[in-house]
């Protein structure tokens, strides 16, 4: 029998399945979606949103004022995203643990974990060269009018920038494989040298008896059963918490599916009389770093979006769209992205699909209207004729819903990743996260990943706690 | 043309919204004259054989709605965000579901050979450099 099967390929399970298969142990690593390597990624922008992403590109919560997304590949999110890598600060593990009452969450205990996968990944952190006009522009500006800054870290270690490479095109898969994903950084070696990976294979059930746990997939339009004496759920918030509703945990954990946030975020354009093009080069390279706005709430990130995205962002059409459209090399562009209340529920409806509250809260509404007027106040001051700020809400960092925590009543997921009462069904993906820690979630989903894999193993650390290297810092 | 998941109807829908939606207007060509829509099977292809069914059910309905009645469904839609009653949630779905599909057939990068002038995305100066070695 199988000891562990791995379901999702994302930071979460790419990490897992990467340690127990170089631990020795027989796993089996199961992913809804199908395997794409940098040949075949696809190529334009309207492939990716169809070929990668559930839904068509986009799902929405019910009162469809937001939009997710959410990926359906081996590497999952870590393929799309821009692999900032940061770890998290006090504020954000002071509040996890306020809320969830697990006493481990603190920067220095999870310093081990970070700096083991800090060490595997190739990691770059931007300098002035690196900026393109956008980015140069929003700095420029956020000097002028006091707001801090500071560059950012990616996961990537060849991206060919100085030869012309333009990022933006990584938002389909990194056609380099410079970026750090699981699949580059942990996944792609394993599968050459035998990690049974089975793709196309979408989980729907999952039933335990006594020491074994089965699991009840489609695959490519079939029934399939595996069997295992563990699992790990790796399918962020809404593929974990779905595969739990939809085997009737419910019943025993009311937290399910609650407790969701996504760090919503709202972008506003800047249009220039000179030629920005903000699409070339390193897709983003700088953010604020302000205390003051950590302790508000939200950050501001220098960001862009290709032509079909930018298009979909205004939401007129006819000549009007045109006008706009007609101007994208003139555009520059900044986000806010909200540090969001908890106040989210995934929930499935009776014909097996997602169905996603997401109530926009005061709180939020507060935070994003400051966030949007600091932005027209940097972009007027970089000198934009014009400010475009675009009414809808992407959810990029979905999380919670499956929330760890020591009280059963209020959590799915125990302080050492067990779902409460279930010795052998294991999560340490972002479903997990209590609430919104306003910092981009990936390096962290990791570092959890890595903890759950040493606890499999066995690995300790002494007390030796290395050096940490960089804390998101305000 | 046609396609192995959408109606003629519909293909014929998505046509006249797209022309409403993008209209010909100084350089930008009709959304219809690109001829985008050619490679739509490649997109759709990837969608749920449910969401495809539903897809196709609503574009048939709107194939047979006069003009005026679409321009009014449009309108709806760009202030769906603004829309708090109970038939906010379903313009707001249209309108990221239709301007989508309208959107993802025009800034392209497949345009058949039919089409001989400025491609939309040449038009608006998009030119990504892929360094692939």
């Amino acid at each position: 029998m199988l000891d562990y099967i791995i379901i999702g390929t994302g930071p979460s399970g790419g990490n897992i399945a990467h340690n127990l298969f170089k631990a020795g142990a027989n796993i089996l690593l199961l992913e809804a979606g199908k395997l794409f390597n940098k040949k075949t990624f696809p190529r334009t922008e309207a492939d990716t949103s169809a070929m990668l992403y559930w839904g068509g590109g986009i799902e929405f919560d019910t009162d469809a004022k937001m939009g997710f997304l959410r990926t359906r590949l081996v590497g999952g999110t870590s393929i799309v995203n821009q692999c900032l890598l940061d770890r998290f600060d006090d504020i954000a593990f002071n509040d996890w643990k306020a809320e969830s009452g697990v006493q481990w969450f603190s920067p220095e205990n999870l310093a081990p974990y970070y700096t083991k996968v800090e060490n595997k990944l190739d990691l770059h952190t931007f300098t002035p060269s690196d900026m393109n006009k956008n980015a140069q522009l929003f700095t420029k500006s956020c000097d002028k009018i006091g707001v801090k800054w500071g560059y950012l870290r990616k996961g990537q270690n060849d991206c060919a920038n100085d030869r012309g490479n333009d990022c933006m095109a990584c938002l389909g898969g990194c056609h380099r494989d410079s970026k750090q994903s699981s699949y580059a950084g942990y996944l792609r070696d394993d599968i050459t040298e035998g990690l049974n990976l089975q793709t196309e294979t979408e989980v729907h059930q999952i039933t335990t008896n006594g020491d074994t746990v089965t699991v009840h997939a489609f695959q490519q339009g079939r029934q399939v059963t595996f069997q295992a004496k563990n699992i790990v759920l790796a399918g962020g918030a809404f593929g974990t918490t779905k595969m739990l509703l939809q085997s009737g945990f419910k019943k025993q954990l009311p937290a399910l599916g609650k407790n969701f946030s996504t760090h919503p975020q709202f972008m506003s354009f800047g249009l220039f009389d000179e030629e920005i093009n903000a699409y070339k080069g390193y897709f983003q390279t700088v953010a604020s770093k302000d205390p003051n706005l950590r302790k508000k709430g939200y950050k501001l990130e220098n960001v862009f979006a290709p032509p079909i995205s930018a298009a979909m962002l205004f939401s007129r059409t006819g000549s009007y769209h045109q006008d706009i459209m007609r101007n994208y090399t003139r555009m520059t562009c900044i986000e806010v992205a909200v540090r969001d209340e908890n106040a989210g529920e995934i929930k499935v409806n009776n014909k097996g699909r997602l169905s996603v509250d997401k109530p926009f809260t005061e709180q939020d509404r507060r935070r994003r209207d400051e966030g949007r007027e600091l932005i027209a106040n940097i972009l007027t001051n970089e000198g934009a004729k014009k400010v475009y700020a675009s009414p809808f809400a992407v959810g990029l960092h979905l999380m919670g819903g499956s929330v760890i925590g020591a009280n059963p009543a209020k959590a799915v997921v125990d302080p050492e990743f067990r779902l409460h009462g279930h010795k052998n069904i294991f999560v340490a993906d972002s479903s997990i996260f209590p609430n919104a820690p306003g910092i981009n979630p990936s390096l962290t989903v990791m570092a959890l990943a890595q903890k759950l894999s040493d606890q499999f193993t066995g690995t300790t650390y002494d007390k030796q706690i290395p050096k940490q290297l960089s804390t998101e810092s305000y | 043309m046609t396609s192995k998941y959408l109606s003629n109807s519909a293909l014929k829908a998505i046509n006249r919204i797209g022309d409403l939606m993008i209209p010909r207007n100084g350089e930008f060509p009709a959304f219809s004259e690109v001829g985008g829509i050619t490679y739509i099977d490649e997109l759709v292809s990837y969608a749920p054989g449910a969401d495809i069914k539903d897809l196709n059910m609503l574009l048939t309905i709107l194939a047979f709605m006069p003009t005026f009645v679409l321009r009014w469904l449009l309108g709806k839609m760009e202030t769906a965000m603004e829309n708090k009653g109970p038939l906010g949630p379903i313009f707001r779905q249209l309108d990221i579901g239709l301007r989508g599909l309208i959107f993802s057939c025009y800034y392209t990068e497949k345009v058949p050979t039919t089409f001989k002038g400025k491609k939309p995305l040449d038009i608006i100066g998009f030119q990504l450099t892929r360094v692939e070695d």
